[in-house]
């Protein structure tokens, strides 16, 4: 098992009121699935991701992570574990604007100390396999919104993570475009990565082998 | 339109106040330290332009060979102002100066009241006529016609007699002669050269009776009619000279200098009686400091503002698509800067006002309020507003107005770049300037520490000076001598015509009759115990006899190694040669002494005299070395020991090591009033660089949050945002660092004894200005790097 989240609560207080972002949440993802998460605006998908992903803690609860348990560890050893096994995938792309493609590809690997010879090697690999070796001396802003996700899709895959976390990847995107990367999941997916999305996309949601439905925080059971 | 900028400068001001604090601070200190140091360059450089006649006004100069090239005096002999009025249509009037006892204290007796007066002055009732110092009292214009007349200030008035209605009063001077009041004048204002608070005439002095051509210790200034060439009056002195003296016992020639250059470019002159001199050095420098320390506040105020105007590129952008010209943007710029400047002027004159008094005890100067306040001076304010404006607005206001909305609202990165190229180019050249500060103040200091620390070859500490002229007039000396030597906590007691440090008695030592220019040879009346109180070092020969009847006609002299060296002689060869120095035919060298440094070190070691011809010179000074003790008890048994022998005379005296200190007042002056602007220069700095530092950190708050998700560590964002800033710092050193070296080298150049700069300054100032860049930044920057990435993600 990859990951488990067990009776996750998550809550900001308001006005001396608490406010459930994530209300008893439970979880299982197998190494190889690829999960769709899907449920109205607000009802914490992204909250979820963010949890997931170790950005961000919960009040109640346990995860545990290839079996160790996140919920008690030190900010420090939770960096290292995310940095090792998740890329991240956002839907605004989130490059470096002052970074060409080829730095913001590597820019992970930088700060898991890889070698600069097998850094070469790793992100000629990624330019390679998307097919933006062309590109890789121009800036973000000098992208199309596509290929800007292609980049980002890039970084979170050059360090070889067991799991990718993509926060809605196609939101900004037009159909063709998204088909495009919804089928490079896909094959990701299949070459052994595990990929947990959110989307309000039905059609995106049936590439994944498991959909999942969130309101208010909830898992709604209704829906599943 | 232009209340609707103000209104929305107000607003935005108002919407930001971090930005708007560190802006208004910045600017305002950097704008009070500007303004102090106007204040006082226009103060020095408004001395003696009160007197009406001050372009026809000159002051007599006399040039002489000394050991190491030209020396420039600025007294005269007294008999040269009544030779050249005689000889010379142009010279119309002239007036001889004499600071009485060559600068020492007279003893004033007001009634039954004793007073110490430091500045009394004899003077030639032409000075009045040729000065017109308004009178409250008398006539001015005659009030030292006669003998033994004197005209006060205003404030002696007052201090002496509680009014100024005092003409035909009697004032009695050192217990002997006795003084009529004729004038009352107008205290003269703190920026007139003269600086006398009584003036008696000349008349009274012997000086008067028998004027000669080869003591020269009278200033003497002339009055010249209009359209006057100098330059023929010149030669016309000489030709008086030639008239009066053979070229033989010419030992000097004349020049003269214009009043207006009296005050500032009197710089390395010889002899001044003044105790106001300025220094155009200083004024140089310090206005040098004024630009540099302006163009920091300004660059702190572009920076902060194009900074903070980023954020705002967005509200341009849309102002500009819904039709707003590029005038009426850059007007509106203009207007925020000219606000904040006005605010920050307002600011600055009220830190100068606090400022005022702290800054009048550091530079011995007296600037009133009423000066900052003065029509001229604010109209001057307006000029540095107006400048300020345009200078600090020029940047955001040009820099954010002309381009087309477009670009603004998306700019490329090329132009982005280039923007962040200005600033932290902005940003070096501040920090540059800071370090050039700091690096000349860390020099300076290293020059003061030398100085006060070096071994002079004599030693200053533990001797007291006291005045003991009042002994001399009647003949009590040697009782006072006598009291001194039985005091338990003295161990030595000297007296003698002067000190290291005082100007003593100028003579010609030749090697032989053949020898026509000789060397200048510092003579001092002393005595055998001189050696001891100085603790100098003997290097041959004996002391002075101990005891010296008045009918003895030889002249035992104790020569230093200097003037020894100029007859060619070692020291042991000296002993018992007669020598050749205008101090009689019978003149023996009996001892020779180590050299020391009886000037400041910013002149080499000379020859230098102790003698013991009885005629000539008086012994004025009792100088005492005594005993590690409780200072004030010290000193009142002092007191009563002098007090004993001469009931009535006032104690006056000083401190010798104190009177060395004294001699570089203006370098410590300069290095003080130095440390304090280059400590506010690097604060005013610093605000700059946080200001830029929470900018940056938060314009670049995505990328924070992106590298973080990435697996940057908190570590790393810090060092991230920080090298930037430390790269600048260096970069600013690098510059920096050369400048300095070559401005203080120049500096170090007046000094004949003088450190080398060596690294030291430069370490220092590194660190300094490194460790205050990096606590600086990395505060912003661990701040930045702290926090969670979600919310900076979240954005937009
Ligand atoms: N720091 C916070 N303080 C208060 N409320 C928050 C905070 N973070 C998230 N929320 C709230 O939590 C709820 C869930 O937000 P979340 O971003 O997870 O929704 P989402 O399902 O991703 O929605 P969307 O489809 O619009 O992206 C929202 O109502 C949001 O306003
Ligand atoms: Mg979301």
């Amino acid at each position: 098992m990859l990951l488990q989240l067990k009776n996750i609560y998550k809550w900001v207080t308001q006005g001396g009121r608490r406010i459930f972002l994530l209300n008893d949440l439970n979880l299982e993802v197998q190494e190889g699935e690829f999960i769709s998460i899907m449920g109205p605006s607000g009802s914490g998908k992204s909250t979820l991701l963010n949890v997931i992903g170790m950005l961000d803690g919960f009040q109640e609860g346990e995860y545990d992570f290839l079996d160790e348990p996140v919920h008690a560890m030190k900010e420090k050893s939770r960096s290292k574990l995310y940095k090792e096994y998740i890329g991240f995938v956002f839907q605004q792309y989130h490059l470096i604007d002052e970074l060409t493609v080829y730095e913001n590809i590597e820019t992970p690997l930088l700060y898991k100390n890889v070698k600069s010879s097998e850094r070469k090697a790793l992100v000629a690999d990624m330019l390679d396999r998307f097919n933006i070796v062309g590109k890789k001396d121009l800036f973000p802003s000098q992208l199309s919104g596509g290929q800007q996700q292609l980049v980002g899709i890039a970084r979170a895959l050059v360090a070889k993570p067991k799991l990718i976390l993509a926060d809605e990847p196609t939101g900004n995107l037009n159909s063709q475009q998204s088909t495009e990367i919804m089928e490079l999941f896909r094959d990701l997916n299949k070459e052994g990565v595990t990929i947990i999305q959110a989307t309000h996309s039905e059609s995106n949601a049936s590439y994944g082998t498991r959909t999942i439905h969130l309101l208010d925080g909830m898992r709604d059971r209704s829906k599943e | 339109m232009f209340k609707n900028h103000i209104k929305i400068a107000w607003r935005n001001l108002r919407s930001d106040p971090k930005f708007s604090v560190l802006n208004i601070l910045g600017l305002s200190v950097g704008l009070a330290i500007t303004l102090l140091l106007f204040l006082f360059i226009s103060h020095e450089r408004s001395f003696d332009t009160m007197y009406a006649q001050k372009e026809n006004i000159q002051r007599v100069l006399l040039f002489t060979d000394g050991d190491q090239g030209e020396e420039t005096w600025t007294n005269a002999p007294a008999a040269l102002a009544p030779a050249i009025v005689a000889d010379i249509p142009e010279v119309k009037k002239a007036s001889r100066m004499y600071r009485h006892n060559f600068g020492g204290n007279a003893f004033v007796k007001a009634g039954d009241e004793q007073f110490i007066e430091k500045d009394l002055y004899w003077a030639d009732a032409e000075l009045f006529q040729i000065f017109n110092v308004p009178f409250l009292r008398g006539n001015g214009q005659k009030a030292l016609d006669k003998p033994n007349a004197v005209a006060l200030s205003q404030s002696r008035a007052l201090q002496y007699f509680g009014t100024i209605d005092i003409i035909g009063k009697t004032l009695n001077i050192d217990n002997g002669l006795e003084l009529e009041v004729t004038g009352v004048y107008e205290d003269l204002p703190s920026n007139s050269t003269l600086d006398a608070a009584m003036v008696g005439s000349f008349k009274t002095l012997n000086f008067y009776k028998n004027p000669s051509w080869s003591n020269s210790s009278f200033e003497t200034y002339i009055y010249t009619v209009d359209n006057t060439n100098i330059d023929e009056v010149v030669s016309k002195i000489q030709t008086t000279l030639n008239k009066n003296v053979v070229k033989e016992d010419q030992w000097y020639s004349f020049g003269l200098q214009p009043l207006e250059e009296v005050h500032l470019y009197s710089g390395g002159y010889l002899d001044s009686y003044s105790k106001r001199d300025g220094d155009i050095n200083e004024v140089r420098n310090l206005t040098l400091l004024a630009f540099l320390i302006l163009i920091i506040a300004c660059i702190n105020y572009m920076n902060l503002t194009t900074a903070r105007s980023q954020k705002r590129t967005k509200d341009v952008g849309i102002s500009k698509t819904l039709g707003a010209s590029t005038q009426s943007l850059i007007l509106r710029f203009y207007t925020e800067t000219f606000l904040i400047t006005g605010i920050a002027i307002a600011l600055g004159i009220v830190l100068t006002i606090v400022a005022l008094p702290f800054f009048n005890d550091i530079t011995s100067r007296t600037i009133v309020v009423a000066e900052v306040l003065s029509p001229t001076f604010l109209f001057l304010l307006l000029g540095v507003w107006i400048i300020t404006t345009l200078v600090a607005g020029s940047y955001p206001a040009l820099h954010l107005s002309k381009f087309s909305p477009k670009e603004i609202m998306n700019p490329s990165p090329a132009r982005k770049g280039a923007a962040k190229l200005v600033r932290k180019g902005l940003v070096v050249v501040q920090f540059a300037a800071s370090v050039i500060l700091i690096v000349s103040v860390a020099v300076m200091y290293k020059q003061m520490t030398f100085m006060q620390t070096k071994d002079l070859g004599f030693n200053p500490n533990q001797v007291l000076a006291i005045n003991a002229t009042v002994a001399l007039e009647n003949k009590s000396e040697d009782a006072l001598l006598n009291k001194f030597k039985n005091n338990p906590i003295v161990q030595s007691v000297s007296l003698a015509q002067g000190y290291p440090g005082l100007g003593v008695s100028g003579r010609t030592l030749r090697k032989n009759d053949q020898d026509e220019s000789g060397t200048n040879l510092q003579t001092n009346h002393s005595d055998a115990a001189i050696v001891d109180v100085l603790n100098l070092k003997l290097l041959a020969g004996q002391p002075l006899p101990r005891v010296k009847q008045r009918s003895d006609t030889i002249v035992e002299v104790l020569l230093n190694k200097k003037a020894v060296a100029y007859l060619g002689l070692s020291p042991e060869e000296a002993i018992g040669k007669k020598i050749n120095a205008q101090l009689g035919s019978n003149a023996y060298i009996r001892g020779v002494v180590d050299d020391f440094n009886f000037t400041s070190l910013r002149a080499p070691i000379g020859a230098y005299a102790f003698h013991n011809r009885p005629i000539g010179e008086y012994k004025n000074y009792l100088l005492v070395r005594f005993r590690e003790s409780d200072l004030s008890t010290t000193l009142s048994t002092f007191e009563a020991d002098f007090k004993e022998i001469i009931p009535g005379g006032a104690f006056d005296y000083s401190f010798l090591d104190k009177n060395t200190e004294k001699l570089y007042e203006a370098e410590q002056r300069t290095a003080q009033i130095g440390l304090i602007f280059s400590i506010l220069a690097i604060f005013v700095a610093c605000l700059g660089l946080f200001g830029l530092a929470a900018f940056t950190a938060e314009q670049r708050d995505k990328e924070i949050g992106i590298r973080k998700v990435l697996g940057a560590s908190v570590f790393g964002i810090t060092k991230l945002l920080s090298t930037d800033f430390i790269k600048l710092v260096g970069i600013a050193l690098i510059i920096a660092f050369p400048l300095a070296y070559y401005v203080m080298n120049n500096w170090l150049q007046e000094f004949a004894y003088r450190i080398s700069i060596g690294w030291e300054p430069f370490i220092f100032t590194g660190l300094c200005a490194l460790f205050v860049a990096l606590l600086t930044v990395s505060l912003q920057s661990i701040k930045a790097a702290l926090r969670n990435p979600i919310g900076a993600l979240r954005k937009e």
